[in-house]
């Protein structure tokens, strides 16, 4: 595991929510690892000057409030699970975006697929590239990154400052 | 004058939000159209009478890239303005969208990113005017 990559993850993934979401998270402290129940899982694949896919799984304790920031719903408004669920593959997207370019600098293209839903069953990443835990007020965030045949030499060794990105 | 709007979007929460933050901008609003892929968003190009596009990048069947070189193909539809939002992180591509004229915003946004971005594109003429 790349220990600049995790980084780059947890300060993507925190920025995003809170921009997007208006949810503060903070990195997990290391003995909370381990208290994650039940997490909703998104996986959204990306291909160009790397191949590989990017992981986000929140607690579903904290979807309702995802999903009610971003839409601006009021309170005591009950949102759907697709829609739920739509504002998770959102999040995702977003978070995938802006790491790629953290990592890898702006002037490469990438492409983005749709964010799907992972099944339980679903082919487990045994050795990721990066993972990040995050702690939120009502749950946790897991955010992991797959790389399909390693990272271009340039960047295995010192992956990009965000401040790079375009 | 109220501006006739498509929303090209695979993210019904993320049309939402854009459409809220245009309501929020103060921008008079006539027809709402969506559509959640670039092959759709030509569709609704060829079935409404549309003043602004706003349009993702990374979606299904066809993205936005592919859909605004379709438009500028067309004669009618080419000097639609037209707003990329998008996580792109890639400034080549980003530059190849702003050299077609396309203005680009990136997210997460905030409504005075969207606000902002609706003035110039469209002038103030089409706000509606706030008493404070």
């Amino acid at each position: 595991m790349n220990a600049a990559i995790s980084a780059r993850l947890a300060e993507v993934t925190m920025e995003t929510l809170e921009r997007l979401a208006f949810l503060f998270a903070s990195p997990a402290p290391e003995t909370e690892a381990a208290a994650e129940s039940p997490l909703e899982t998104v996986r959204v694949d990306f291909t160009g000057h790397f191949t590989g896919g990017m992981e986000l799984a929140l607690s579903a304790s904290v979807l309702a409030e995802l999903a009610g920031n971003m839409l601006g719903a009021g309170e005591g408004t009950t949102l759907s699970t697709d829609e739920q669920r739509d504002a998770l593959r959102e999040l995702a997207n977003v978070v995938c975006g802006n790491m790629l370019p953290a990592i890898a600098g702006g002037e490469h293209e990438f492409n983005i697929h749709t964010p799907y839903l992972a099944s339980a069953d679903g082919p487990e990443w045994d050795d990721p590239a990066g993972l990040s835990r995050l702690v939120l007020e009502n749950g946790v965030c897991r955010v992991r990154m797959r790389v399909d045949g390693g990272l271009p030499q340039e960047l295995a060794a010192t992956p990009r400052n965000p401040a790079g990105q375009g | 004058m109220a501006v006739n709007i498509l929303i090209v979007d695979d993210s019904g929460v993320m049309r939402s939000m854009v459409q809220k933050a245009m309501q929020l901008s103060g921008l008079a609003i006539g027809e709402v159209h969506q559509a959640s892929h670039g092959q759709e968003g030509l569709a609704a190009l060829e079935a409404h009478w549309i003043d602004l596009v706003i349009a993702d990048i990374n979606m299904p069947v066809m993205n936005g890239e592919e859909m605004i070189e379709h438009m500028h193909a067309r004669p009618e539809l080419k000097a639609i303005p037209t707003i990329v939002i998008s996580t792109e992180g890639s400034q080549t591509r980003i530059e190849r969208l702003q050299s077609k004229g396309v203005r680009f915003i990136h997210k997460p946004f905030s409504p005075e990113m969207i606000r902002d971005t609706l003035k110039d594109v469209l002038g103030h003429e089409v706000f509606h005017e706030r008493s404070h």
